[in-house]
């Protein structure tokens, strides 16, 4: 028995010592080195006034949203964590300015004064609290008075009353034909494969009341509608190749057989007509071909490039977002066409933006930088010598803006004379900021520095609100000088 | 539990301990010896060699958004290259001045300065001029533009300027000023005439 203990002992003291060794290896990795978890998926919103996506991030093994990213593009957004404490001011459209608070690792907090219960704890994670998705529903009903519906398998969250039902209608003959209507125009992304045609709805708030239907017909045998990863999804089946028009200004979508490929022949044949989307492609359909006034706002910076740190817990990245939709808010209130080169925190090269900005065709292109030196806002225009190249000719890509700096000078001034009438403290520069120089269109970029010196005012409300107001104004105020452009 | 197994759980607790304490203190010294070798670097000295000359400098302020002029002694070598150099530390070394109006990165360094044809200048500055440049438009404009419009100043022939970080092209200094194109002093002093 004795020489049973003593076997024991060192058996049960190696195994202490591995425990120990172990957890003093935790502790101190876990003193220095922050876990990160890798982004979940993404949430996709749509409310009465926009769409937007929101990251969603895996905590304690469920998915966890920003409150702050989550509130922002439904009005102003004032966060402070303090510590494990975390006070959040949200000032819906039209409404009064509410508090939320949470503390971290705790399970309760108050909105608008009143106790509430999330189903898991509240998370502060690099200065940015988390709410657990199961909880948004609530929350959400409780600030903005309103009815909101939450898909959280399908990560779709759809504020107030926005919807489009679509409703199914088979009208058999030869060949039959399947009405698929909405509320208003839709633009789903189309792709077609032998005995399907696939509509996927991204931007729109797509619901259906039926997930199946099954028709008894010769060419179109059923309809699935799902909805998963935030977008929403309709499947048509059929024996053969199928085709979709678009009639009644995009609000029917009509489904039937694709005709068959045509015989070799010399014979000129009529061009088919402009909506009809042929099959074994994946494109969207045709838009509207006037010219338009758009103007494409682009929020530097995204995901892993933060951009400057304005101070440790807010990268430039979230304010010149948080800016965007501003700006984009007041351009619509003022009647103006305007569009985000990012809605969530993405990354995008400097490439890609200025190919993403030519391939959109805006009247005008204005990118937001925020930093955390010098003070006021700085307008820029593209430093590169005025080329007398018509902007109808091939241009070089490393000067394409040549032609437009007239008119985004002109630009930059009148949104300088805004923010001149509003008091804040300005100047116009040309600067040789990338992707500027390659944007076919008129371009302006606005650098926004704290207003009194002191860097933590750069993201109040009221200072972005200010700044907002200036760019769509004095964009507004020089829209008759800019040409529209042809999509 | 038996008393071997108490005194082995102590002494392992003890060794833990020492543990943890010995990596706290490799930590804080690695911690200090960074410090103490980026203050190191922060003393750049313009060459000894050549006789002391008063230099103009365009040093770019923040605040001001705008470069102002001012002038210093430098030590000059006789090579105009290196003489372009030396001009080029100076302003480096006054902006990582404590107090400096436009900080930049500690340990900024110009490594060569190389003239091509009469009137171009292509500067190549170490990694932590970029890596450790404060990102911002104005920010990274203002460091070119003081760059090249002393350069010019120093050296009127020079009118065309690009800057390289480690001998390689990189496409913006801190996410924002081209750094893959020329620079021409005439064109960068719009920065000068506007905001002055």
């Amino acid at each position: 028995m004795r020489w049973l203990r003593l076997r024991a002992a060192p058996f049960s003291a190696t195994l202490l010592a591995i425990a120990l060794l172990s957890g003093t290896a935790r502790l101190l990795r876990h003193s220095t080195v922050q876990a990160q978890t890798p982004p979940a998926t993404q949430l996709s919103v749509y409310s009465p006034q926009t769409f937007y996506t929101v990251p969603l991030l895996n905590l304690n093994g469920q998915p966890y949203v920003g409150l702050a990213e989550l509130l922002e593009p439904l009005g102003g957004v004032e966060a402070r964590p303090d510590g494990k404490k975390y006070k959040l001011k949200f000032t819906p459209s039209g409404a009064h300015e509410m508090e939320f608070q949470f503390q971290d690792g705790k399970d309760n907090g108050k909105v608008k004064g009143d106790k509430v219960k999330l189903p898991s704890i509240f998370a502060i994670q690099d200065g940015r609290g988390y709410v657990p998705l199961s909880s948004v529903s609530e929350l959400l009903s409780r600030a903005l008075s309103t009815q909101i519906r939450l898909s959280p398998s399908a990560r779709r969250l759809f504020v107030g009353n926005v919807g489009e039902r679509l409703t199914l209608d088979l009208r058999k003959g030869t060949p039959s034909k399947l009405f698929v209507s909405f509320d208003s125009p839709v633009n789903p992304t189309i792709a077609t494969e032998p005995g399907h045609i696939r509509f996927t709805f991204r931007r729109e708030p797509v619901m259906s009341p039926v997930d199946h239907e099954s028709y008894a017909d010769p060419l179109i045998t059923g309809a699935n509608f799902s909805e998963h990863d935030g977008i929403a999804e309709l499947d048509i089946t059929g024996t053969s190749p199928l085709m979709a028009n678009f009639a009644d200004g995009g609000k029917t979508i009509i489904v039937t057989g694709a005709p068959p490929p045509p015989p070799p022949t010399p014979v000129a044949q009529a061009p088919p007509p402009e909506t009809t989307v042929p099959p074994a492609t994946a494109q969207p359909p045709k838009a509207p071909s006037g010219p338009r006034f758009l103007v494409l706002i682009d929020p530097a910076h995204g995901g892993t490039e933060v951009g400057s740190a304005i101070s440790p817990t807010l990268p430039e990245k979230d304010v010149v977002l948080t800016l965007a939709r501003k700006v984009q808010r007041e351009l619509q209130s003022r009647g103006i066409a305007a569009g985000l080169m990012r809605n969530a925190d993405i990354a995008i090269t400097l490439d890609q933006r200025a190919i993403s900005a030519n391939a959109a065709r805006p009247a005008l292109y204005v990118a937001l930088h925020a930093a955390n030196s010098g003070r006021g806002v700085h307008i820029f225009t593209s430093l590169l010598p005025a080329e007398m190249v018509s902007s109808r000719d091939f241009l070089p890509w490393e000067t394409a803006q040549s032609p437009y700096l007239d008119l985004s000078g002109i630009v930059a001034g009148s949104v300088s004379s805004e923010l001149e009438a509003r008091k804040l403290p300005n100047a116009t520069l040309a600067a040789p900021l990338r992707p500027m120089n390659n944007i076919a269109t008129p371009a302006i970029a606005v650098e926004i520095a704290s207003p009194t010196g002191n860097v933590d005012d750069i993201a109040s409300p009221a200072y972005l609100d200010s700044v907002a107001q200036s760019i769509a104004a004095g964009i507004a105020a020089v829209r008759g000088k800019i040409p529209e452009v042809r999509p | 539990m038996t008393r071997p197994i108490v005194w082995m759980f102590a002494a392992l607790l003890l060794i833990a301990a020492g543990l943890g304490f010995y990596a706290y203190h490799l930590k804080t010294k690695v911690a200090s010896e960074e410090q103490r070798l980026a203050q190191q670097s922060q003393a750049i000295v313009p060459p000894a060699s050549g006789p002391t000359a008063l230099v103009t400098l365009y040093v770019a302020s923040d605040q001001d958004g705008g470069l102002r002029r001012s002038q210093i002694n430098v030590a000059l070598p006789q090579e105009r290259s290196e003489r372009a150099r030396a001009i080029l530390r100076a302003l480096l070394g006054a902006y990582m001045q404590p107090g400096s109006q436009h900080p930049i990165g500690a340990g900024s360094d110009v490594r060569d300065v190389f003239l091509m044809g009469g009137d171009t200048a292509v500067i190549d500055t170490n990694a932590a001029f970029a890596d450790a440049h404060p990102s911002g438009v104005l920010a990274e404009e203002l460091t070119i533009a003081s760059m090249v419009t002393t350069l010019n100043a120093s050296d009127p022939s020079i009118t065309r300027v690009k800057i390289l970080v480690d001998g390689k092209e990189r496409d913006t200094l801190a996410g924002h000023a081209d750094l893959r194109r020329f620079y021409q002093a005439s064109g960068i002093g719009q920065v000068l005439k506007d905001s002055q």
